[in-house]
């Protein structure tokens, strides 16, 4: 029997479909009976699809001047 | 303009395209390399992989996205940096486990004692789309260790696989593994105090 300290540490492996066969099954039952876990692995799931659609600091990019920059050394 | 589009326009030399695909992905590409080079070679790792990618950008096939084709050019760029230079970025301590974040949120006996709390927010969407949380995040990635904020960048940012991020790291899949999953559960950690109280 998994514990919610070992199921937090199965987060990423969990999220990532990662598991061997007879963890998933332990996992499974896990989740069945307790939804802090359930919830837990659900904001982690979140928390990477935050991460993957996160933008990274556009307004801070002068884009036509790195563009001239590249043209001048194209040349 | 969806990525199609953009990729469309790029094979066209369309100006406007190329400014947009810079801005959306120079700030990501010198951050990820900025711990493969140095922080005074990324600028120009960034500026060799916007070269290469602009005269490849024909034989691209759309295959992954284009942020994840950019991510394996610069990572190319930033190794042939390193041989012309002759420079070692020293990576020493990379890699070893800090540990479980919210280790102090479980009893002796491994259940919660702090369990995480409902949020407010139940997409990327709506939690991207409120602007001091989108501080909040940005903030947090950076606060992260070097060794889990460039493993971040690479998986979530950058799409890479775990075999491609151990290469340009010169790390075990496995110490790749535990990196994300201790970068994300900071993330996580940030984002459910932000649900709890309001504020970063």
């Amino acid at each position: 029997m998994l514990t919610c300290r070992e199921m937090s540490e199965l987060g990423s492996d969990i999220i990532e479909g990662d598991l061997r066969l007879s963890t998933r099954w332990a996992v499974f039952m896990h989740l069945k009976m307790c939804p802090r876990c359930t919830l837990y692995i659900k904001q982690l799931k979140l928390t990477a699809a935050v991460l993957q659609q996160l933008p990274l600091n556009t307004e801070a990019v002068d884009s036509a001047a790195i563009l001239e920059k590249l043209q001048e050394r194209d040349k | 303009m969806d990525e199609q589009e953009l990729i469309k326009r790029l094979r066209q030399g369309d100006k406007g395209a190329l400014e947009t695909v810079i801005k959306l992905h120079h700030a990501f590409l010198v951050a990820m390399a900025t711990p493969l080079v140095g922080n005074d070679l990324a600028d120009d790792v960034a500026q060799e992989t916007w070269l290469r990618a602009f005269a490849a950008i024909g034989k691209f096939e759309g295959r992954s996205k284009l942020r994840t084709w950019l991510a394996r050019i610069a990572i190319n760029e930033a190794h042939a940096m390193r041989r012309k230079t002759g420079r070692e970025v020293s990576l020493d301590g990379w890699g070893s486990d800090t540990g479980s974040p919210i280790g102090a949120r479980f009893n002796e006996q491994g259940a919660w004692n702090a369990p995480p709390t409902q949020w407010h927010h139940e997409t990327p969407d709506e939690l991207l789309t409120e602007a001091e949380l989108y501080e909040c995040i940005h903030k947090h990635l950076h606060k992260l260790p070097e060794d889990q904020q460039s493993v971040v960048m690479m998986r979530e940012l950058g799409g890479l696989d775990y075999g491609e991020i151990a290469r340009a790291l010169n790390l075990a899949e496995g110490n790749i593994r535990v990196l994300l999953h201790r970068g994300r559960q900071r993330m996580h950690a940030m984002l459910n105090h932000f649900e709890e109280v309001g504020t970063c």
